[in-house]
């Protein structure tokens, strides 16, 4: 099952590379809260706590409802044009994710042989950290960027559990509210930012240089 | 729990108080006497005199309490001069800036605290994520496109930043794996005592990405440029702040995993990993001093400059060790005398802009006599501290198996030292021709008395040594499995 949302987190990392619209992105952020949180439900099939469950329901509230709405709520009020703006052609970029999540796959195909670990999850996490970095590479919209940062995030979510690592609850839920205020403090940059420097795009931000 | 209450829940409430409260005279007043409460604990804890009981995820050895006695004392001085600082006029939109001040400064504290407190990775990254999200509102202050700017680059960078030091803290998990801490929580002292279990190359690559991830927090080159945007647009307490706790937060961090790495074989290459970012950052400082313009950017390339020599003297290890450990809390004293006497310059001449600055030893002699004595200082001239740090430092590469490493330092120090004076001695003696001459006599300000106090107080740590420090500092190579 774990392997299956996994392939699905990755799958959603492909339509992210293709797709030329900012709305898309948000939808993409959603499925991949949506998948998190199920991959986190999964234990309670067999072992239903209700002090467990707090952890995967803030998740679902921060990662598929409050994060996606406020971003939403940003592109609304600023009138955020629906195009991502790339820097370098669709069909360039393509071919870079599939040949990057490739050599993530293969290699850590090699090392699961000297460690023990979920090749699949580990492998889709690892690529959502790389893609979530190409998009802020990439593309020019400053929202599209948080976008990029939130894959990164959620990847690196993924990647926890490939790795079992087990944080106790108040530490995860302290990095999901870090998360969550980075991504609200950044929203109210983008607004200054848009009325302030009148646009929203990585070109507007070039003022600090030596 | 006292300890724990004063150092983490009182700050806290602290800054619940002043969103309550929206004198800004009261909130000052709260967050000085909190200032004031924390940089007590924390003598009293460095001296050995109290011993702090802290809860599950925090505890207190030699490296937290030394850290955690440098913030105290950076923090205390910014805050005391926080009221005087704000009461200066700014524009109409800034005003607003005000009102969340010494909110987001307990904020800092109580994150910072946590930070240094905690002996848990997992803990560390929260509250190191926390101090970047209380002061990236900071940064804004000003409310202009470059604080703007600044402070977007800054939060940006350094979460992207933070992520990937949080991939390290997970790498550092799957290190553990078939070892005796798997499945145990990310405690520091499980990790240093079973270092040598650990999976060498998932250890490796631990470190690269927590190095990478908190240079960007650090200002380690070449991840150096968020920091230099937001240090030198920031207000200058905040700026002061940053540069003299703020990077030693992310460092405390990356000392941590070296310290866990330390044992094992991994060690050389942690050791070259940190000694070429330290060699990158004065290359960075030494390259850019050439260039700059703008003062406040300047002094950040200065921060970058320190730091790496920090982060040189950590790396090398023995007698460098110990006076990196010195230059951390020298730099933080020098650091605040520099920004706040920057600080009283951009107030009165509203610009950062090198060429705009003139003659100001005759406009501001007071300010510009001390901004003299800080550079001096920061500069490492006898007998103030950081002359002496350096000098542990240099001593140390010379001994150490790299001893060409030190005709590299020296030579970028120099330049710097060299382009630094030109900049700084033409602000001071370079007359307008168009200026006419007509100078209010610059008033004693609070700002001046602590720029002198803080002075003082860096040649008589230098010159006194005093023992409970040099025994805290030889504790801390202890910790880390250094004989000297």
């Amino acid at each position: 099952m774990g392997n299956v949302l996994s392939i699905l987190f990755c799958l959603s990392l492909f339509y992210v590379s293709v797709t030329s619209r900012v709305k898309a992105y948000v939808a993409v952020l959603r499925i991949q809260g949506v998948i998190l949180s199920v991959l986190m439900l999964i234990p309670f099939l067999y072992n239903f706590s209700i002090f467990g469950i707090i952890l995967p329901a803030t998740l679902i509230l921060v990662k598929v409802f409050l994060i996606p709405r406020y971003i939403n709520k940003v592109i609304i009020d600023l009138d955020i044009k629906r195009r991502i703006e790339p820097t370098i052609q669709q069909m360039t970029f393509l071919p870079l994710v599939i040949a990057s999540v490739i050599v993530i796959f293969l290699v850590s195909n090699i090392l699961s042989q000297y460690t023990e670990m979920d090749v699949i999850p580990f492998a889709s996490g690892f690529s959502a950290i790389v893609i979530g970095i190409y998009i802020i590479m990439f593309r020019k919209k400053l929202i599209v960027h948080v976008c990029g940062f939130l894959i990164l995030e959620n990847g690196i979510f993924l990647f926890g559990t490939a790795v079992a690592s087990e944080l106790p609850m108040m530490i995860e839920l302290g990095t999901l509210l870090d998360v969550f205020v980075v991504v609200f403090l950044m929203g109210i940059a983008l607004n200054r930012i848009s009325s302030t420097l009148e646009g929203f795009e990585v070109t507007h931000l070039g003022r600090l240089k030596d | 729990m006292f300890g724990f209450a004063i150092f983490i829940i009182l700050p806290l409430i602290g800054a619940f108080f002043c969103y309550l409260i929206k004198d800004l005279r009261i909130q000052f007043i709260a967050s000085l006497l909190i200032a004031v409460l924390h940089i007590g604990l924390s003598l009293l804890v460095f001296l050995g005199i109290y011993h702090a009981q802290l809860p599950t995820f925090f505890s207190i050895d030699s490296l937290s309490k030394f850290f955690l006695l440098i913030l105290s004392n950076v923090y205390f001085w910014v805050v005391l001069i926080s009221f005087s600082y704000l009461k200066r006029p700014v524009i109409a939109k800034a005003e607003e800036g005000k009102k969340f001040y010494f909110l987001l400064l307990n904020f800092y504290l109580a994150s910072n605290s946590a930070a240094m407190l905690s002996d848990h990775f997992g803990m560390y990254w929260v509250a190191a994520e926390a101090t970047t999200l209380s002061v990236a509102p900071l940064i804004y202050f000003y409310r202009n496109e470059e604080a703007l700017e600044a402070m977007w680059k800054y939060l940006f960078l350094v979460s992207v930043g933070i992520a990937f030091a949080f991939i390290g803290i997970l790498l550092l998990t799957l290190s553990a794996k078939g070892t005796m801490l798997e499945g145990k929580q990310l405690f520091f002292w499980e990790f240093i005592h079973n270092a040598a279990k650990l999976n060498p190359i998932w250890l490796k690559a631990s470190f690269i990405f927590i190095f990478v991830g908190l240079s960007t927090k650090i200002g380690i080159a070449p991840m150096h440029s968020g920091d230099i945007d937001a240090t030198s647009n920031a207000p200058s307490p905040i700026a002061a702040l940053m540069s003299g706790s703020l990077r030693l937060t992310a460092l405390l961090g990356v000392m941590r995993i070296f310290q866990i790495i330390r044992p094992t074989s991994s060690y050389e290459f942690a050791k070259i990993i940190i000694v070429v970012g330290a060699l990158l950052s004065l290359f960075v400082a030494f390259v850019f001093m050439f260039k700059v313009n703008n003062y406040k950017r300047m002094l950040a390339y200065s921060s970058v400059e320190h730091l790496g020599l920090i982060s040189l003297g950590l790396g090398i290890g023995g007698l460098a060790f110990i006076g990196a450990l010195y230059h951390a809390i020298y730099n933080s004293i020098a650091k605040v005398v520099l920004f706040l006497t920057a600080g009283n310059i951009h107030s009165a001449y509203k610009s950062r802009e090198v060429g705009k600055i003139t003659s100001v030893l005759t406009r501001l002699p007071k300010t510009g006599w001390l901004f003299l004595l800080s550079f001096l200082a920061i500069s490492g001239i006898p007998p103030f501290g950081i002359f002496f740090s350096e000098i542990k430092i240099f001593e140390g590469i010379l001994f150490s198996d790299k001893p060409y490493l030190l005709a590299f330092v020296m030579f970028f120090l120099l330049f710097v030292f060299i382009n630094m004076g030109k900049i700084i001695l033409t602000m001071l003696y370079k007359k307008n021709d168009d200026e006419t001459l007509q100078v209010e006599p610059e008033r004693f300000e609070l700002i001046n008395v602590v720029a002198i106090l803080l002075l003082i107080l860096l040649t008589v740590i230098a010159v006194a040594s005093p023992e409970i420090i040099y025994r805290n500092i030889i504790n801390i190579t202890k910790d880390f499995g250094m004989n000297l």
